[in-house]
């Protein structure tokens, strides 16, 4: 995918996330590309690595940088007691017009990210993403294994929340299914 | 940023860092309650607003002013050709063993600059010249933000357009990373609650991380191509942001 479609899915998924309630930070909106690109296929070839609070990428970073800079997304602080937002400009309306194709082709899985993870807090999504780390890297198959794996690699997450997020992942996936084939062709 | 700022003799990259140092003190983070995260006392919020102003100015008027950045690319283009003769080094390349990196210096490649910009014949005359005689290619293009409207990479389009109509030799394109100011750290106020630095500071707040792009010409062929562009850019941008788009349905 080239950088500026790849810019244009980005978007996409910023606006999703903020119409379905997302605080929108960047730990969100981390957590959101990645659940896009691993579970649901999306081909924005950000290379992940597991960081403090989970998988992260420095290219999503800069893309958010990249966003700022090119007037696609505004920092707003919703509450002063938690960390800054990023929602959409009324130019990155205008910016998705001109990728038609690209904004149909993954609308439907941004749409699910945004649905299954917008209610969520950094906390959550931390357990979340880190499990699917876990599933597509790891060959550890056993959901308890990978529970245990979860908790070695994050000691603050406790067992049962470990095992829970785990299982959260597992039907994550199997609700994605159709969506991923479908994004696959 | 300070000793940048005082050996390029500019004063943007100037800031009260006694004050800032003072006022830095390991609170809560935004992202997490729980977790500690570098921040500062509100009383040295205006030298974090210093801070944050002074790399942007040092990034926008000297890190990426486009005078070193063409340079920058001159002598890119002067050591992959002198390189690739294999005089220094066989491979075309600098050395990636240690003891042959570190035995590299500024001196083995002032030397050859100053030989090839002597020697017509020389591998990387011509970017040793722009060089050694200061014959550096102009800007001939800088991003407008009226462009990014009609097409999401006006630089690049830009410069693909005058290399077709005066040669790729005579055009060079330059878009260094954009670089973010970090602003989201923790600030202490007065009555000793915890906040993000942009909710503290309204300047922190509309900072935005500058996007810098340049097409840069051949110094002989400026004026024509200035012409050129102006008659034309509208027209080559609209082309381009229809071909975007078709790209999209393809």
């Amino acid at each position: 995918m080239n950088p500026t479609l790849r810019l244009a899915v980005f978007a996409l998924l910023d606006k999703e996330m903020n119409n379905h309630g997302s605080w929108c930070g960047e730990t969100h909106l981390q957590k959101a590309t990645f659940v896009l690109q691993e579970l649901l296929g999306a081909k924005t070839g950000y290379d992940f690595i597991l960081y403090k609070y989970g998988p992260f990428s420095f290219e999503v970073r800069d893309d958010i940088s990249l966003m700022r800079a090119n007037g696609l997304i505004d920092v707003i602080v919703r509450d002063p007691q938690y960390g800054p937002s990023y929602v959409p400009t009324p130019f990155a309306e205008v910016f998705l017009q001109r990728f038609p194709k690209t904004v149909e082709a993954h609308h439907a899985q941004a749409k699910f990210v945004a649905e299954n993870l917008g209610s969520k807090n950094v906390s959550d999504l931390e357990r979340i993403a880190t499990a699917l780390f876990i599933r597509k890297r790891s060959k550890v198959k056993s959901r308890e294994r990978r529970a245990e794996e979860l908790v070695r690699l994050k000691p603050h997450i406790s067992g049962p929340d470990a095992l829970q997020a785990t299982k959260d992942v597992d039907v994550l996936a199997e609700r994605s299914k159709a969506l991923v084939m479908h994004a696959h062709g | 940023m300070l000793r940048d700022s005082h050996h390029t003799g500019v004063a943007y990259g100037k800031f009260d860092h006694y004050r800032l140092i003072d006022e830095i003190r390991i609170l809560p983070s935004n992202e997490s309650p729980t977790e500690p995260a570098l921040g500062i006392e509100e009383g040295g919020i205006y030298s974090a607003e210093a801070l944050a102003l002074a790399r942007y100015f040092m990034f926008s008027q000297v890190y990426y002013h486009p005078i070193r950045l063409i340079y920058d690319r001159h002598l890119k283009d002067f050591l992959a050709e002198w390189l690739a003769k294999g005089d220094l080094f066989t491979g075309g390349t600098f050395s990636t063993k240690i003891e042959e990196h570190l035995h590299t210096t500024d001196n083995e490649v002032n030397a050859a600059l100053l030989l090839a910009a002597r020697n017509l014949n020389a591998a990387g005359h011509d970017s040793a010249c722009r060089i050694v005689e200061r014959k550096h290619f102009h800007v001939l293009y800088e991003r407008n933000p009226s462009d990014i409207v009609l097409h999401s990479n006006p630089g690049e389009v830009i410069a693909s357009a005058a290399a077709k109509q005066f040669g790729e030799k005579a055009i060079r394109y330059s878009k260094p990373k954009i670089k973010d100011t970090a602003t989201d750290f923790p600030v202490k106020t007065r009555d000793g609650r915890i906040a993000p630095a942009i909710s503290v500071s309204h300047v922190l707040a509309k900072l935005k991380p500058a996007a810098i792009d340049y097409v840069f010409i051949d110094p002989e062929l400026l004026r024509t191509a200035e012409k050129w562009l102006a008659e034309e850019r509208k027209k080559i941008l609209e082309v381009a942001a229809k071909e975007e788009q078709e790209g999209d349905r393809k």
